[in-house]
């Protein structure tokens, strides 16, 4: 483990937080619950000179229904999201797929914000949020945008978060009453997830996020576009597009014929 | 820095670097050696502190995360706790390495289901790994303080 | 309880400083050059020179330096670092910059012995043990090895062949009317104790080492140091504090000997804890690729059965030649067989040593050996179990050692197992497997008890890695001496104190000492109640080249049963039950060994669907408890339930890994009744579903 020596920088207020953001940039690595980034320094894979930490500023967490749409401030806990009424209620998949991460240890340090400007392939949170239509809230000093979280997450542990933004909420349109989150482990209970399948039929349309497989959680609309009755094809339609990665989790070609199974499987359970 | 914190009911401050984990420094400068490193990654538990009550991972935790926090170890669950009692009336460890973190697992998830189903302890103990495989004897203690 | 215990990674001497090894980024290398000019003042750095005067080391074959060269594996230590912190000794050997010059490398243990493969110790073989003086430069076997009988072939990577010749196997499979042939693998594993490698080490001023160590070997280690560092071995003072988990990780000498050179030359104590990630580069289990024939006549007699075993020692010999020596007589089985052949080569490849793992050998054997018997029931359209029972060893019997066997209870355990799933009444999803493993053999127990004003204090050497032996020591020691358990004290074996005792290892000590401890007591009573000494010596041991002669004294006997279901789509295995039923004898501590039990079929489990240590290019590649999964409580299978078939007037019986070996295979043989026939461990979703693939179209249908 690395020595600690760092410069730790620990905001109290918002303002404070963005103009230390615009300040330091990209030199001073944003840390919230900070399991993943404990890992990465842990490894030794990630060396920071400074850490700004937003463990102390106010008004960050907080779960609230706003004009029927769910609001998560970015430092809210999973285990705050998977036990909070108001999750539970209106979009319990969410609530499923928040309580499905890791273990409650876990869970109880990792972030609503961090889980998402991670980008970590193998996370369950971001495909549901993808489908259910959920938007970040980047800001900076600059100003406010709200960004849909299809494309917040750009490439393998890449966003499109700029050096001087932080994410700040989360936001999610009101959730259909059918929407699945099937979580696929091919090992240990613990595992993390090697296919990951949400899938939500709305009024406008099936939506079928799958992550876990490939840098990015991903989505195809024209298959999407067959409707729940087509729920094998839509499954065979993505296990022919989607080029899986292989990890300790399963190789590509096994991802592949699971993705087939999981998608329609999803799928059905939407019928 | 000095880290503040209320650390197992005592107002107490500990020499730390920020960014080091909260399991070193609470070996370290407390001396508190319940707290076990395992892993690294959060995935074994066997370094599990209690944060304002709730079980986190001490070798995933920055230090000055803990600031200002109530942090309590096994050293600060009397030994007559009823989890503590029942994992000894019920032989639910081995090497005894993972116990401290099962004991403040299985305490916090009593407080919150008082009377949990296998399916809820496998699912609440299921971030702590024992690989002595005490797991039958640790379920039995966790229904055994229920 | 627990939060008070005291590991080795605990221990803090006074003015310690801390170390960090210098690894080998390379599989195989001559190491050309060490530049350390960039190293700070404030650290010491052992470097080649500091140990180019001490011998070598290993437990069976001395094969090892305290500091490689060549490297012989992607993690070999080539230098070490101590500084005043953990993290200053860590940044230090980043710092330290050492050239290679590459070697070709193998990765597997059957393209090793291929003609023209690289040789990792091409001076090995050159002596055999009792050959006299040995030249210089030769890997000579340690004395340690003489009941094995190390047998390396000149020339090759072969560091030991073990061969049993039991009658005429190849005529008896001539003459069979049914014939299996079948080759089957199994992964390396991990031990992920919680606990990792931890050691400390201090020089007197008198030139003496005291080692505060997690380890199963304290005598053993020892010897092996004092050979390695030319000195006396009472000049060497090993303390042994309880382990946070060893399962065969912490046997033999792992960090001790580079820690004892570091802090001589520091001037000072130097303490060695090891990052998660260099477990997987200290000490896994043996891999094995296992060829078995084996032929019936039609009625289901046993004929005759040919063992070939590959098992992949890594880069040291370690106690290879041990687990090839018994899972080579281990897969003859438990049953009577007129006619066997074993070979079985323990044979270097350029990856981390192997060595000692729960099951030593037989988990491997066990299920190459118990899954042809089901491809054998199938061929002979027989039940597994019927098959088995018209087979089994009973009292008298002659085993393929030539020994004859006693107090055999296998048909006992078979039939508790499949009793427990119901098998007779529906095999489908079923599968059973019996279990024959020895004990170290041959060994030396001794015990010292002497009297306190509050009691009593027992001196052995029976190190506590979890398995309860203190409970077990004060437990026997408080019937026999007519007092209560908490009046017993039993410190941390030392060597200094403690009598020898050969080491804490297969599921001995419970017997073992538990008999030393009698003979202790009748001492102590027949002189004047002050102080007793007992000690027990178990005699035998196996000819290599043929394999005849005492195996074991004591047998660990068990069986399991396995019920499953798939998901066929996915090749998701679910663990409908499992049951363990293993021979107890008479049982000295009941939650011990419940636990001994529960924890060898649960890390069983791991060992069948999830464990494996995953290499590309030498280097591992799941080096971490993400990437590598060890069973949690949610992988428990739906019921878990075992049998202690006991024996109030038996001799206590070992059960420390008895259960572990038959699960593989029980439920290798549960997915063989649905149709889907596994060869290579773990079975992993990935792999069941490949065999799904392969089921012919009518086998499959609903499955489990």
């Amino acid at each position: 483990m690395a020595d600690g020596r760092v410069d730790w920088l620990a905001p109290e207020a918002l303002d404070e937080a963005l103009a230390l953001r615009a300040e330091r940039g990209a030199e001073a690595t944003v840390l919230a619950g900070g399991t993943f980034l404990g890992i990465l320094m842990n490894e030794r894979l990630l060396e920071p000179a400074a850490l700004l930490s937003l463990g102390k500023v106010g008004g960050l967490e907080g779960i609230a229904v706003v004009d029927g749409e769910l609001r998560l401030g970015a430092m809210t806990t999973h285990r705050a999201v998977e036990r909070a009424p108001a999750v539970r209620e209106g979009w319990p998949v969410l609530a499923r797929a928040f309580s499905l991460v890791a273990s409650p240890r876990v869970r109880n340090q990792a972030t609503v914000g961090g889980v998402l400007a991670d980008a970590d392939y193998a996370s369950d949170p971001p495909a549901v949020l993808e489908a259910l239509g959920a938007r970040v809230v980047l800001r900076s000093v600059r100003g406010e945008r709200e960004v849909p979280v299809r494309e917040l997450v750009v490439g393998h542990y890449e966003t499109s978060i700029a050096d001087d933004e932080l994410l700040v909420e989360v936001r999610v349109p009101p959730c259909p009453a059918r929407a699945v989150y099937r979580k696929f482990r091919s090992r240990s209970s613990e595992d993390r997830p090697c296919v990951g399948v949400a899938a939500v039929n709305g009024d406008r349309a099936l939506r079928v996020v799958v992550g876990a497989v490939s840098d990015t959680p991903r989505e195809l609309p024209e298959a999407c576009a067959l409707g729940v009755e087509a729920a094998a094809e839509i499954g065979h339609r993505y296990a022919g597009e989607i080029e899986p990665i292989s990890d300790s989790r399963g190789s590509a070609a096994y991802r592949r014929r699971v993705i087939a199974v999981e998608v329609r499987r999803a799928v059905e359970a939407l019928a | 820095m000095t880290l503040d914190l209320l650390l197992n009911g005592r107002p107490t401050a500990l020499e730390a670097e920020p960014a080091e984990t909260l399991l070193e420094v609470l070996r370290r400068e407390a001396g508190l050696l319940s707290v076990r490193l395992t892993c690294g990654i959060g995935v074994c538990g066997a370094c599990t502190v209690l944060l304002d009550g709730e079980p986190v991972s001490g070798c995933l935790l920055r230090a000055a995360q803990a600031a200002g926090r109530e942090v309590t170890t096994l050293e600060g669950i009397p030994a007559e706790h009823p989890v503590r009692r029942a994992f000894a009336a019920e032989h639910a460890f081995q090497c005894g390495y993972c116990t401290p973190g099962m004991v403040l697992t299985s305490a916090r998830l009593l407080e919150e289901i008082p009377d949990p189903s296998d399916e809820q302890i496998a699912e609440g103990l299921g971030g702590n790994l024992c690989r002595c495989g005490c797991y039958l004897k640790i379920r039995a203690a966790v229904r055994r303080a229920a | 309880m627990s939060g008070e215990v005291r590991y080795a990674q605990d221990v803090r001497l006074e003015g310690q400083w801390h170390a960090a090894l210098v690894r080998s980024p390379v599989p195989h290398g001559r190491v050309r050059a060490i530049d350390v000019s960039k190293l700070p003042p404030d650290c010491v750095a052992l470097l080649p020179e500091d140990v180019a005067g001490l011998g070598r080391y290993g437990c069976q074959l001395k094969d090892q330096e305290v500091l490689a060269d060549p490297a012989r594996f992607a993690g070999d230590v080539v230098a070490a670092l101590a500084a005043s912190t953990p993290e200053a000794a860590r940044e230090a050997a980043r710092l330290v910059e050492v050239e290679f010059e590459e070697l070709p490398a193998v990765f597997d243990p059957v393209t090793a012995v291929a003609e023209g493969a690289p040789l990792l110790h091409p001076e090995a073989g050159a002596v055999r043990e009792g050959a006299g003086s040995a030249p210089a430069g030769a890997i000579v076997p340690a004395d340690d090895a003489v009941s094995i009988g190390v047998r390396p072939l000149a020339g090759t990577n072969v560091c030991h062949r073990f061969r049993l010749l039991h009658g005429d196997a190849d005529a008896g499979l001539a003459d069979a009317d049914v014939v299996v042939d079948e080759t089957y693998r199994t992964a390396s594993a991990q031990h992920a104790p919680m606990e990792p490698h931890a050691t400390a080490a201090r020089w007197t001023a008198d030139g003496r080492l005291e080692l505060f160590t997690g380890t199963q070997t304290p005598f053993n280690l020892r010897a092996d140091l004092a050979g390695l560092l030319g000195v006396d071995e009472e000049h060497i003072r090993v303390v042994a504090p309880p382990m946070g988990g060893s399962f065969g990780a912490k046997t033999f000498t792992r960090l001790e000997a580079v820690v004892a050179c570091l802090a001589r030359k520091a001037g000072r104590p130097v303490k060695a804890v090891l990052d998660r990630a260099e477990e997987w580069v200290t000490l896994n289990r043996h891999p094995a690729v296992i060829r078995v024939r084996i032929g019936a006549a039609r009625d289901g007699t046993l004929v005759a059965k040919r063992l070939d075993c590959w098992v992949d020692t890594g880069a040291y010999a370690d106690c290879g030649p041990g687990v090839a020596t018994k899972l080579g007589y281990a897969g003859a089985g438990p049953y009577r067989i007129p006619n066997v052949r074993v070979d079985a080569l323990a044979i270097y490849t350029n990856l981390p040593p192997n060595g000692a793992f729960r099951g030593y050998g037989a988990m491997q054997s066990v299920w190459a050996s118990e899954r042809a018997m089901d491809l054998l029931a199938a061929r002979l359209g027989m039940s597994p179990l019927e098959l088995r029972r018209r087979n089994l060893l009973r009292d008298g019997d002659r085993f393929a050692t030539g020994e004859v066997m006693h107090d055999v209870h296998f048909e006992e355990c078979l039939q508790a197992a499949a009793d427990a799933v119901d098998y007779e009444r529906d095999p489908h999803g079923k599968g059973l497997s019996v279990l024959l493993k020895g004990m170290q053999t041959p060994s030396r127990a001794a015990i010292a008890v002497e009297r306190t004003p509050v009691g009593y204090v027992v001196r052995c050497a029976s190190c506590e890695m979890g398995q309860g032996v203190r409970d077990s020591v004060r437990l026997q020691a408080a019937a026999l001496l007519g007092c209560e358990p908490g009046q017993i004290e039993v410190p941390d074996p030392d060597t200094n104190s403690a009598p020898f005792d050969t080491r804490t290892t297969s599921s001995r000590s419970t017997y073992m000492m538990g008999r030393a401890l009698e003979e202790a007591v009748r001492d102590l009573q027949t002189n004047g109640g002050g102080r007793g000494y007992g000690e027990i010596a178990n005699e035998g041991g196996l000819d290599p080249d043929t394999g005849q002669g005492i195996a074991s004294t004591h047998w660990h006997q068990g069986a399991a049963a396995a019920e499953v279901s798939v998901d066929e789509e996915t090749g998701l295995v679910t663990v409908e039950h499992l049951h363990a039923a293993v021979y107890a004898g008479r049982v000295v501590d009941r939650a011990g060994a419940e636990l001994q039990n529960e924890g060898s079929m649960i890390m069983g489990l791991g060992t069948a669907l999830l464990e494996s240590v995953d290499h590309a290019d030498g280097q591992i590649t799941n080096a971490n408890l993400s990437d590598y999964n060890v069973p949690a409580a949610g992988d428990l299978p739906r019921r878990l339930t075992h049998d202690l078939i006991e024996r109030d007037d038996a001799e206590p019986h070992g059960l420390g890994e008895t259960a572990l070996p038959p699960v593989p295979a029980a439920i290798g043989n549960a997915l063989a009744s649905l149709g889907l026939e596994l060869t290579e461990l773990p079975m992993t979703a990935e792999r069941v579903l490949e065999a799904v693939d392969a089921a012919a179209p009518a086998e499959v249908g609903v499955r489990g």
